[in-house]
């Protein structure tokens, strides 16, 4: 229904059925380029790269600090905390290699975007 | 000679174990991460156990000018001792005191003081403006910091690991065992900030879009 959101939807994808929660609308982050939500114990980064709507988690591997706290600058997160570095392009750990965070798998449905938070 | 003592306390209270603020005050990587505003250069000189020698490069608030210095820590039971000279020339001693509250809760306590020539007397209400101001700021910037890292403990947060089950894609286990946070100096760091080199800001200027820890 027009202008009403939904908290999750079932998406059926590979033979089994997956929950995407309601993350934000494509309008917040056209706004921001750039934002972060926790939903349940996820800290998620969500955030546009070369067109593409991405997530990854917002939680650095190192100490725990806030990825996305700065805006993404050359492609690459700077975390607040100690400056360990990340690439927007698909999490990847410039700092410490192998170190890489989580992405996320998304949906779009109208003007809302959500997020698999096991996917 | 007659000396003079400036000094001033500070106390404020924290939703964290005291724990967590100890890790804080140990990790020296976060001084041009967290602090980029103030810190712009950072180096471990000698660390062992709970006391460490740090080299640093700061601006003060509200004054237009950096200062280095090296500053010598330990804990002595639940007081952080820190001495602090800088190229100022005075000697700053900090003593900073932790003390549990109910709920995982804690008290910290940080009393600054100069031990210095009569003279400066005159400029102790400078004195307890700048270190008031300095210890709101610096209090202000640490605060969402020990939250989060509390925060992300109690998910089940390993250093230079993470929360596994988010990791691994895999719904969250019905009973995650949380150890009580401890305290275990020194704090695990890169070894850039122990190089001659030491660690350099990345981040002093640049858009900030901030902290969402609530919920």
């Amino acid at each position: 229904m027009p202008g009403i959101t939904q908290n999750t939807i079932i998406v059926a994808e590979g033979g089994t059925n997956s929950t995407y929660h309601f993350l934000a609308t494509t309008a917040e982050l056209a706004e921001a380029s750039q934002l972060t939500r926790w939903i349940e114990d996820h800290d998620i980064l969500l955030y546009t790269h070369e067109g593409e709507v991405k997530a990854l988690s917002n939680i650095c591997r190192h100490f725990g600090g806030p990825v996305g706290y700065h805006k993404a600058k050359g492609g690459v997160f700077t975390c607040l905390w100690h400056n360990w570095q990340y690439a927007s392009k698909d999490g990847a750990c410039l700092t410490a290699p192998g170190l890489s965070l989580r992405q996320y798998a998304l949906k779009i449905v109208g003007d809302n975007i959500y997020v698999n938070l096991l996917g | 000679m007659k000396r003079a003592t400036l000094t001033l306390s500070c106390s404020r209270e924290m939703d964290c174990p005291k724990e967590v603020v100890m890790w804080n005050y140990y990790d020296h990587e976060h001084l041009v991460g967290t602090h980029s505003k103030y810190y712009n250069h950072a180096r471990i000189l000698a660390e062992r156990d709970d006391w460490a020698l740090v080299w640093r490069n700061k601006k003060m608030p509200f004054l237009p000018l950096y200062t280095s210095g090296i500053g010598l820590q330990f804990m002595d039971s639940n007081v952080m001792r820190t001495f602090h000279k800088d190229s100022i020339g005075f000697l700053l001693e900090q003593e900073t005191q932790f003390e549990d509250l109910p709920n995982d809760r804690c008290r910290v306590t940080v009393t600054y003081t100069i031990i210095t020539h009569p003279i400066f007397k005159l400029f102790e209400p400078i004195f307890h403006r700048l270190f008031r101001s300095w210890f709101e700021e610096v209090w202000a910037e640490d605060a969402p910091m020990r939250l989060r890292r509390w925060k992300v403990y109690q998910l089940g947060f390993k250093d230079f690991s993470g929360i596994d089950y988010i990791n691994r894609k895999l719904p969250k286990p019905a009973h995650l065992a949380v150890p009580k946070y401890e305290f275990k100096p020194p704090i695990k760091s890169l070894a850039k900030i122990k190089s001659a080199a030491g660690e350099t800001r990345l981040a002093s200027k640049g858009a900030e879009l901030g902290y969402h820890d609530v919920g």
